[in-house]
């Protein structure tokens, strides 16, 4: 294997370069050529600068925000939207264009750095799988900031993810706890309640609502009237993107109509429905109003939203981060293919791309992270919380 | 059966739904036939089922009765393309994945699993459509032809309103015109009321909301116009509050369309949501989810400019 390719798709998380790091390193000591892809696939696919981007250390080690060659969610090389001669708007399929430009590139291998995000689904993912079906020999890294992709129990960017939440929890805690109000947080988690939960307990939040379990306002109210009465002052009540009420599915408040339009994949033959529309703050908004009707008057409702996505990386996912690229670029000098990177210590993994397809991994109910979040006196929205609750 | 009966019948249509006791798609009632398939990608489209023209499939997840109880859909899959979400132990479609083969539709016992379009045949149609014969004749109604955009199907379109025509039945078609002439003028020889749209009179505009600019549209209805003088053409606009909701894009229609005496009318369609769920059984997004509601008074306004232009009493002396 002479040269090979990485490329992001869409959802930022921090310390990306890491990654470009760490297969860069690989790269050069096993005597391969690594370049990075512009814009996912955009740059192959699309006018303007050159699509194969030459990396070097001195640039991918000296720092800065971001992933240097860029990330594009929107562009899916099977679904590509043009006017034909005719005048018609039609979908194309472009990847055999886009295999065969690899291959006049020169490339032999593809390390795809993939979502699942909240907002482009398993999109890149799957775009990977079906470029792989295709024949590209393609070996992926998981990046998330909910940490739900199946048979990747630590996907890269979480832990950084996870401590800017716990520590944005914190302070917005403390604030609203001298000022004698509640704060109801929304974090990122659509699909599972990892974030929320774990960063729940670090924060010392009062109640964590989570897509594994439905809530009801009632018993969430009578779990904090609960923890005011034994002399508490609740004062944090986070809320996943996902959590929804036993009282069925709210009715979504609209999305911001800017935020809409600007959305990945907002483009009505391809996406990921529900997913595309960027929803932040609906979920912790419909909890606010719910307390607020339940007569917990002094509510301080805020979303982090994309806030966690950026800044610097924990010094876990700097070291899972190298570990992630180089172990991806061994992966595909040893002949793998359609598999994607998995630290399950003390062994770096490699596991099928059709496990992370089957199933979207969310908190087991019988776990010990939950149980022992019930155990410790954390109001989840159900009933058996509020008994749980001093 | 001549050969050209024969030829008629081999042919097949894609065909998304079969509405009856329409009133408002052409003249008396009605039964609306929507194909599949459409050459345009309007963003305020309320038929997102429409645009494709294969079947396709489509998903309800609140129907859906989870992995535990079922999970047959994620066993016949044969793309990966279904998953699960362990969250609320439903199914999740990876639309990315989903080659629309739909082998997991009849597996489906609480059809949160469904197909929007089939195929069939003319004679099928016009079977379901001459179940309301009676009614046609009472009001002068028949068959109405709409998509997607029927005449992307000429052939087929052609030979249906044909068919339907030999049947005593009156002919309608909706179009948005952004088609080749010669479809279109093969699917109007067979039509006698041609309910068209003007959705964006302004080139960039147009192409902005709908995806490509109007200039074949114009020089299609203008030739339409001209070439079918005999048949009866009526403009329509889908009022999107913001986008064309302007009496100046009602004036210029006026203009465009007041010299042929076979424009007899202008009608304006309120905007409205009523797709909006239908874009999540599909995985799409819906851009204009957060647009308002058409106010009652611009539709009153822009509708007494027609009213004038047409020569016709203002709305509050009818």
């Amino acid at each position: 294997m002479k040269r090979i390719a990485i490329n992001f798709g869409g959802g930022l998380v921090p310390g990306m370069r890491e990654l470009l790091a760490g297969a860069l390193r690989a790269a050069q000591s096993s005597g391969c050529e690594l370049v990075g892809l512009r814009d996912g696939y955009d740059g192959l696919l699309q006018d303007g600068p050159p699509g194969v981007v030459p990396l070097t250390l001195h640039e991918v080690e000296s720092g800065g925000p971001g992933c240097l060659i860029g990330a594009a969610p929107r562009i899916d090389p099977f679904r590509v939207r043009r006017v034909d001669a005719d005048g018609l708007i039609e979908e194309v399929d472009r990847s055999a264009e886009l295999l065969q430009r690899l291959q006049q590139a020169g490339i032999d291998g593809m390390v795809s750095v993939v979502g699942a995000s909240a907002v482009t689904g398993l999109h890149a993912l799957s775009v990977a799988y079906k470029l792989h079906r295709r024949g590209l020999r393609t070996v992926c890294i998981a990046k998330s900031v909910e940490n739900e992709v199946a048979g990747v129990p630590l996907a890269f960017g979480y832990d950084s993810v996870l401590a800017h939440v716990a520590e944005s929890l914190q302070r917005i805690r403390d604030g609203a706890r001298d000022v004698g109000r509640l704060a109801v947080v929304e974090v990122p988690g659509r699909n599972a309640g990892w974030l929320a939960l774990q960063a729940g307990i670090a924060a010392q939040a009062d109640a964590v609502l989570i897509p594994e379990i439905r809530y009801d306002a009632t018993a969430l109210a009578a779990a904090l009237d609960a923890a005011v009465q034994a002399g508490r002052r609740p004062a944090l009540v986070v809320v996943a993107e996902g959590a929804r009420s036993v009282a069925g599915d709210i009715a979504m408040p609209a999305a911001d109509p800017l935020r809409a339009s600007l959305a990945p994949n907002a483009d009505v033959a391809f996406g990921q429905g529900e997913h595309v529309i960027d929803l932040a703050g609906t979920a912790g908004k419909a909890v606010a109003a719910a307390l607020q009707r339940a007569g917990q008057r002094d509510l301080l409702p805020m979303t982090l939203g994309l806030l966690p996505r950026g800044g610097p990386p924990t010094a876990l996912d700097r070291q899972l981060g190298r570990l992630y690229g180089a172990g991806a670029v061994q992966a595909l000098r040893e002949g793998a293919d359609g598999v994607l990177m998995s630290w399950q210590p003390p062994r770096l993994c490699r596991v099928p791309i059709t496990e992370a397809l089957q199933r979207v991994r969310a908190l087991p109910l019988d776990g010990d992270l939950l149980l022992g979040a019930r155990s410790l006196g954390f109001a989840l929205g159900d009933a058996a919380a509020s008994r749980a609750a001093p | 059966m001549s050969l050209h009966t024969e030829q008629a019948a081999r042919l097949i249509g894609r065909v998304l739904n079969i509405q009856h006791f329409c009133t408002n798609d052409g003249p008396g009632i009605r039964t609306t036939v929507f194909l599949k398939g459409c050459s345009l990608r309007c963003k305020w489209c309320c038929n997102p089922e429409s645009i494709h023209p294969k079947p396709e499939l489509a998903y309800d997840p609140k129907k859906c009765i989870g992995e535990a109880a079922c999970g047959a859909c994620l066993k016949v899959c044969p793309e990966t393309a279904i998953h699960v979400n362990e969250a609320d132990g439903k199914v999740g479609i990876n639309w990315d994945l989903c080659t629309n083969c739909n082998q997991c539709v009849p597996v489906c016992p609480a059809e949160a699993l469904t197909t929007f379009g089939q195929e069939m045949t003319i004679e099928q149609i016009l079977a379901e459509v001459e179940q309301d014969s009676s009614f046609y004749a009472e009001s002068g109604g028949g068959l109405t032809l709409s998509g997607g955009e029927c005449t992307l199907e000429p052939e087929f379109s052609a030979a249906l309103l044909a068919a339907a025509r030999s049947r005593g039945l009156n002919t309608a078609i909706e179009t948005a015109g952004n088609v080749p002439w010669h479809f279109f003028e093969q699917v109007l020889q067979h039509t006698d009321t041609v309910l068209h749209d003007h959705k964006h009179f302004d080139p960039v505009q147009h192409k902005h909301w709908v995806g490509v600019d109007n200039h074949r549209i114009q020089a299609n209805y203008r030739r339409a116009y001209e070439t079918f003088p005999d048949k009866t053409f009526i403009a329509r606009t889908p009022v999107i509050p913001g986008v064309n909701d302007t009496e100046a894009h009602v004036r210029a229609v006026l203009d465009f369309i007041r010299p042929y005496k076979n424009v007899v009318d202008y009608q304006l369609l309120p905007y409205h949501r009523y797709g909006q769920s239908k874009y999540d059984f599909l995985g799409r997004v819906y851009e204009l989810r957060d647009f308002p509601s058409l106010p009652g008074a611009t539709l009153k306004h822009l509708q007494s400019i027609i009213d004038q232009a047409f020569g016709r009493a203002p709305p509050a002396a009818r």
